[in-house]
């Protein structure tokens, strides 16, 4: 895959599978087989697929949680596990998890100091983060005593609190009701107005259809398809008709 | 932002969690309650009270603070592994070997700390019975400490290839046990032959000599087994090759 300049994550012929240590030796599991693509800067790109299809794995390998077994990725042109890369991405994983006797703006300290924050600059992005996120008269409320969409909104607001360049959101929307899905939605279309990238995966197809401007379907670890917001917009059956034939057309190599 | 910077960054935070934690809560309490049950042990020796009393609470001091510390740093890694909250920093711009040390930090300086306030504790219990502290006293509270880092670092290492947090303490607390015969294995190893002396002059490398940190025994042993800067450069050792074996499993590790 050629990189364009303005390339901000790219994937190229990217493979990785897990172990998994059983009775009778190891089994090998595949969960990417040859991925390759590439997002600019911003866009809203959104990966659909099934359980299983390697979404979360994409998202981990771009964050440099997880490293390719063979391929390659680069985000900013540089390898994800570089500082320099790490600092321009916020990662919200799939149901965040905050240390529990952390109220939520010490949590958005400590994650926006680790981001290099610091002083005065520090303090106004927590501030205006957690206004932002809605979190405001929850400030200093533990994150034990937090709800499944108090959490999510905090997720969101340390994958931010730095002002990354490159947002990569892991079903952002998972579980929610709908006053949050709205808000985290909004949000979303504020921070790419504002220039920044997005990569998010949901198994909502609805929300990637009102917030995408391209999707990339995953079968079985394999990207069967690019689709275009103008393709799902003239389709009469949606993005939702096409994911449907493209999944049931056969895994990687069938559609 | 320097690797240095970082580490402190989470050495801070994961000291403040250890202590939000009820569990170290409970730990002090408990401590408080045994230092002062010596005084029981101490009446009961009549002429040598204070003797007995300044044994048992130091006794008592590390096996309290050894529990913790086995407890602490089995779980120190892998419970953020397991929460996920890993996740959510190492997708940052923190650097691996920085983060392992953060982490280290944290548990020497929570380890220290405890000790100072059951000191304090066993001190003034000293001194409501008009009893004065034996001269080796902080001496035997700063070897106690250094023992325990000792054992921390390489509980911190066993973490991260054992397959539980039990089997970790377990591990760790036979290293503790045989640390304190290393001097005996070495002697054994001197007056065995073939595989017997192998094994052993191995085993008497691999495992720390903690009875080095015994202050009693050093006060009393002409000529010292160990000068001062033998000690220092022997707790360096302990402390610089587990953390980095640690970084060779953790280098790679994957989320």
């Amino acid at each position: 895959m050629t990189g364009r300049e303005d390339a901000v994550l790219t994937l190229s012929e990217v493979h990785k599978s897990y172990r998994a240590p059983g009775l009778f030796g190891t089994a090998v599991i595949p969960a990417l087989r040859g991925v390759s693509f590439e997002l600019v800067r911003g866009e809203v790109a959104g990966l659909l697929g099934l359980n299983g299809a390697g979404k979360t794995t994409i998202m981990k390998l771009a964050t440099g949680l997880l490293f390719p077994g063979s391929g390659s990725i680069s985000v900013f042109g540089m390898p994800p596990s570089d500082m320099r890369a790490k600092k321009r991405v916020g990662y919200l994983p799939e149901l965040p998890y905050f240390y529990p006797a952390s109220t939520a703006a010490e949590s958005l300290r400590y994650y926006a100091g680790l981001s290099g924050l610091g002083g005065a600059e520090l303090d106004r992005r927590v501030s205006e983060v957690i206004e932002k996120v809605g979190l405001s008269p929850h400030a200093r409320k533990k994150a034990s005593e937090f709800s499944k969409g108090m959490m999510q909104r905090l997720g969101i607001a340390q994958a931010v609190v730095h002002d990354p360049d490159l947002l990569i959101l892991d079903e952002p929307v998972s579980g929610l009701d709908p006053l949050a899905i709205h808000d985290i939605r909004v949000l979303i279309s504020e921070l790419n107005g504002s220039g920044k990238t997005v990569f998010l995966s949901s198994h909502s197809i609805s929300e990637l259809e009102k917030l995408s401007g391209r999707v990339f379907i995953m079968v079985q670890g394999a990207l069967v398809r690019t689709v275009e917001r103008r393709e799902w917009e003239s389709s009469s059956g949606g993005l939702e008709g096409i994911f449907v034939n493209t999944v049931k057309g056969g895994g990687p190599g069938g559609a | 932002m320097s690797h240095l910077l970082t580490a402190l960054k989470v050495a801070g935070h994961s000291f403040a969690e250890n202590y939000r934690s009820r569990f170290f809560a409970l730990f002090l309490v408990f401590a408080g309650v045994l230092i002062y049950s010596s005084l029981l042990a101490g009446v009961m020796a009549v002429d040598e009270e204070a003797r007995v009393i300044t044994d048992f609470g130091l006794a008592l001091m590390e096996l309290i603070t050894l529990a913790y510390a086995l407890m602490a740093s089995a779980s120190a890694i892998t419970r953020e592994m397991e929460t996920k909250t890993i996740y959510l920093v190492l997708s940052r711009p923190v650097s691996r070997p920085a983060y392992l040390a953060g982490r280290a930090a944290a548990l020497y300086a929570v380890l220290a700390s405890m000790l100072a306030v059951m000191a304090l504790i066993h001190l003034s219990l000293l001194w409501v019975r008009g009893l004065a502290p034996a001269p080796m006293y902080l001496k035997a509270v700063a070897f106690i400490w250094c023992k325990l880092a000792v054992i921390t670092s390489a509980a911190l290492f066993i973490s991260l290839f054992s397959t539980s947090a039990v089997s970790t303490v377990v591990i760790a607390a036979i290293l503790w046990t045989l640390g304190h015969f290393t001097a005996e294995a070495r002697f054994l190893a001197s007056r065995s032959t073939g595989a017997a002396a192998v094994l052993l002059s191995t085993a008497s490398l691999v495992i720390p000599d903690l009875q080095l940190f015994n202050a009693r025994d050093l006060a009393s042993s002409v000529p010292a087994p160990a000068g001062p800067a033998f000690l220092a450069a022997y707790l360096l050792l302990w402390l610089v090759v587990p953390y980095l074996f640690s970084l060779l499993l953790f280098r790679k590790k994957e989320f």
